[in-house]
């Protein structure tokens, strides 16, 4: 099995190495992009749009068109005001640079008219071009061309076709032309094309018979033709043609297409958004393939499954949202999308890898007190994070409220930063319940958020009581008369004394629960699972045991004010937190599944690692003979290289090289 | 198992050089050898654009027309520019080759660079020394 799977591996490798070092050589061709075929009727006209990238030289840049003849291409029209004889106030251009595009316009068609042209940017024949053929035929029906996309590089692409209510319940796809046939990229049968897995966000639903489909992350592979369809491709139905060409404007990427997370650490995600719309729901989820689990929104909304380990931030400066993901597991691995309820051009996808490391940020990720304590709550950071700016907040749904340093709210809460020992420190003075939940302790520089560990803050109600083992001490002196008891009185105890001696008792057996917790370093939830069980009999054999010695004291009347007796209720079991939290470690580690696949792809690994296929062998020889190469090349004079236009390898050179191997 | 073959086994032409200064592009394929058919070997496309109209110096029109042109592959294949690379979680910005300080001499000009130049011009009897702009459409500000 690891064989196969090691073949498996080894069939990726030689394609994997290749494309992430070099780029295909559509990167370089022509960025002009327009139709490849224009059909036009005798005396009608046609109109060509032609794509540019909209680069400030391009846009200033003269536009042309041209036709090609033996000894070149000849202007017909130009943005400099040149117009050819013949064919004066029969032909128009106009450029549209904010659209990235110029139009020509033919009037009055002959057949003589038929032929090969080339629309242009710059001068005539220098290759910032794009052929187009014009077809000029009698009629009186003329097919459609291809409906045309120009895409900037790792961005979005959305495609949307209709075929009428008829094709409403038929199967419908999206499919790429390639040598071999069509091949499929998405269906309505949710069938996914390998290369399109996490990027390609379809939908289906709806009974018109339209459907549209986005995909994120165009890359330099992704130009070509393909087809949308309702049926079978080649076979029946419906189809549409539809031209993609995927340009670059400047060097710079638009958003990272890979994030790399460590695992127990946390990322920060980039949604870009063009005219920030503040009226439109903004959500961010993660990639299934029946669709998109939403995580969370820019309403409020936070999935149950991420509470405590997610925020969305607003920029609106930069029109961006940041959205920061903490408590990485390697089940986070996958696509994560950036949506928006319209505009569907601004979603964009960014695939997130998990890799083991170290985090930067540590500190106790949970911490139980009793109501009415000193709390602190440390965050340690390495030295990376000196001159960033360290700072705690308190999660909550919208968003993680920064804790400021003075906060009339709870006297004595302050933010330290020890920088001997390089802690951030949150500190209560005495905490009270409502300060239960989820803090983040972060660090943030220029603006741009970084890294956060997120730390759950357990109050427990009582006395603030020592975190011994001691179960048996129940004459514990009260030191807040005011915390409220939230424990209902048990049911066999009869005219209830005071309610506050039963908070009093909850104390004691809470001490014993808590010093259960007390080191959650020691997460491994195996020591938790053996724990517990052996906490739970103990607690019932205390709880028989002062039940026994409550009704003791009951018979022998003793009439106390400040004598105190503790008294153990059942409904302590339900309230301890611990349980649960142990059971979320059981139900992690059944749910952990791996995500098939990503542990074979393989990062980039150097063409030189042992791979036994001929082409690797090939690829990795390449470098040596470069070397070689330009040895032979100098060695051999300049006159063989010198003039040399337009030429594919000379056959002197390459056999030279062919025979050293 | 076995799924199937690497999808890119079809002539997917990779970009080696794309030199804008000196206007040389390489690329390499896999073809069919000719002697064993069934062999692929590593083809290699090299094309160089000469501009014989170029003077010595791109940026001097007055200077004399260029008569030498070397191309050097050693120089043509230094990766200069720098890329990402990914170590233990952050992304950092890295340079492949060493020696990239010198200055390379151009041939042609670069599409997306303004070049200009300062030339003597008599105006009423005075000689003054203007700026002109040898590449109009990439001297926009916008």
């Amino acid at each position: 099995m690891t064989l196969l799977a090691f073949v498996f591996l080894l069939a990726f490798l030689p394609a994997e190495s290749a494309s992430s070092r070099y780029l295909p050589k559509a990167a370089i061709s022509s960025h002009v992009f327009g139709p490849r075929q224009v059909y036009g009727l005798l005396k009608g006209s046609v109109t060509v749009k032609c794509f540019y990238p909209p680069t400030s030289v391009n846009r200033h840049d003269r536009k042309y068109w041209c036709k090609e003849s033996a000894t070149g291409c000849t202007t017909i029209v130009s943005t400099n005001g040149f117009t050819a004889p013949g064919y004066q106030g029969r032909v128009s251009i106009t450029d549209y640079p904010l659209a990235k595009n110029f139009q020509i316009n033919m009037t009055g068609l002959t057949e003589a008219d038929e032929g090969t042209y080339q629309c242009g940017v710059g001068i005539n024949g220098r290759g910032l071009s794009h052929k187009v053929s014009l077809d000029v035929s009698e009629g009186p029906h003329v097919p459609e061309g291809a409906e045309l996309f120009y895409v900037k590089l790792h961005s979005t692409l959305t495609v949307s076709c209709s075929f009428g209510p008829d094709y409403a319940d038929i199967r419908k796809y999206l499919c790429k032309m390639e040598k071999s046939g069509c091949r499929n990229v998405v269906n309505s049968y949710h069938q996914f094309g390998e290369d399109y897995v996490g990027r390609v966000l379809p939908s289906f639903v709806g009974t018109s018979g339209s459907f549209s489909i986005v995909i994120t992350q165009m890359g330099w592979e992704d130009s070509g033709l393909y087809v949308c369809g309702a049926g079978t491709y080649g076979e029946s139905g419906e189809s549409k043609e539809l031209d993609v060409h995927v340009y670059e404007e400047t060097k710079v990427p638009q958003g990272k297409p890979t994030i790399f997370g460590v695992k127990g650490s946390s990322v920060t995600f980039e949604c870009r958004y063009e005219p920030l719309r503040r009226s439109s729901v903004k959500y961010w989820c993660k990639w299934r393939e029946n669709g998109c689990a939403k995580i969370i929104d820019n309403s409020g909304f936070v999935s149950p499954l991420y509470e405590g380990r997610v925020a969305m931030y607003n920029n609106p400066l930069n029109n961006t949202y940041t959205i920061i993901l903490n408590q990485l597991k390697n089940t986070d691995s996958g696509y994560y999308w950036c949506m928006t309820e319209e505009e569907k051009e601004q979603q964009s996808s960014t695939e997130l890898k998990i890799i083991d490391g170290q985090p930067g940020l540590e500190g106790r990720k949970e911490v139980e007190a009793q109501v009415g304590s000193r709390v602190d709550l440390t965050c340690s950071y390495p030295c990376k994070y000196y001159s960033y700016q360290k700072y705690w907040c308190k999660w909550n749904n919208t968003g993680c409220i920064l804790m400021p340093s003075s906060d009339q709210r709870q006297p004595g809460t302050d933010v330290t930063c020890d920088t001997d020992n390089k802690t951030v420190i949150l500190s209560f003075d005495s905490v009270a319940k409502t300060d239960q939940g989820w803090y983040w302790c972060g660090v943030k520089r220029n603006g741009l958020f970084g890294e956060t560990m997120a730390v759950h803050l357990e109050v427990t109600g009582g006395s603030g009581a020592s975190r011994s083992l001691d179960l048996l001490d129940i004459a514990e002196p009260p030191s807040h008369a005011d915390t409220p008891s939230h424990v209902e009185p048990p049911s066999h105890v009869e005219g209830g004394f005071i309610p506050k001696e039963k908070s009093y008792s909850d104390a004691g057996v809470r001490s014993a629960a808590a010093s259960e917790s007390s080191d959650p370093s020691h997460g491994p939830s195996k020591l938790v699972l053996i724990l517990s069980p052996i906490g739970a009999v103990l607690l019932v054999l205390v709880a028989a045991f002062a039940v026994f010695k409550y009704r003791q004291m009951k018979r022998s009347d003793l009439v106390s004010v400040g004598s105190y007796r503790t008294n153990i209720s059942m409904s302590d079991f339900e309230s301890v937190k611990e349980y649960s939290a142990s059971n979320n470690a059981c139900v992690q580690e059944s749910q952990e599944t791996q995500m098939g696949g990503d542990e074979f792809v393989a990062t980039a690994a150097p063409p030189e690692s042992a791979a036994e296929t001929k082409k690797a062998k090939r690829s990795s020889k390449e470098d040596a003979d470069l070397a070689y190469s330009a040895f032979l090349l100098t060695s051999s004079g300049i006159a063989q290289g010198g003039p040399g236009g337009d030429s594919a390898a000379p056959d002197g050179p390459p056999s030279n090289w062919e025979g050293q191997i | 198992v076995l799924a199937g073959y690497p999808r890119n086994s079809e002539d997917e032409e990779y970009v080696l050089v794309n030199n804008k200064c000196q206007c040389v592009t390489v690329t390499s394929k896999f073809v069919p050898s000719k002697e064993n058919p069934g062999e692929e070997i590593l083809e290699r496309n090299i094309r160089i654009l000469v501009p014989l109209k170029a003077r010595e110096n791109i940026s001097d029109p007055l200077s004399p027309l260029r008569t030498t042109f070397v191309y050097r592959m050693t120089e043509l294949c230094k990766k200069c520019d720098p890329v990402e690379v990914e170590l233990g979680g952050e992304i950092y910005q890295a340079q492949q080759s060493t020696s990239c300080d010198e200055p390379e001499t151009c041939y042609t000009y670069n599409r997306d660079k303004c070049y200009t130049t300062t030339f003597p011009f008599r105006y009423h009897g005075e000689i003054k020394h203007v700026q002109a702009a040898l590449t109009p459409a990439s001297c926009y500000a916008d």
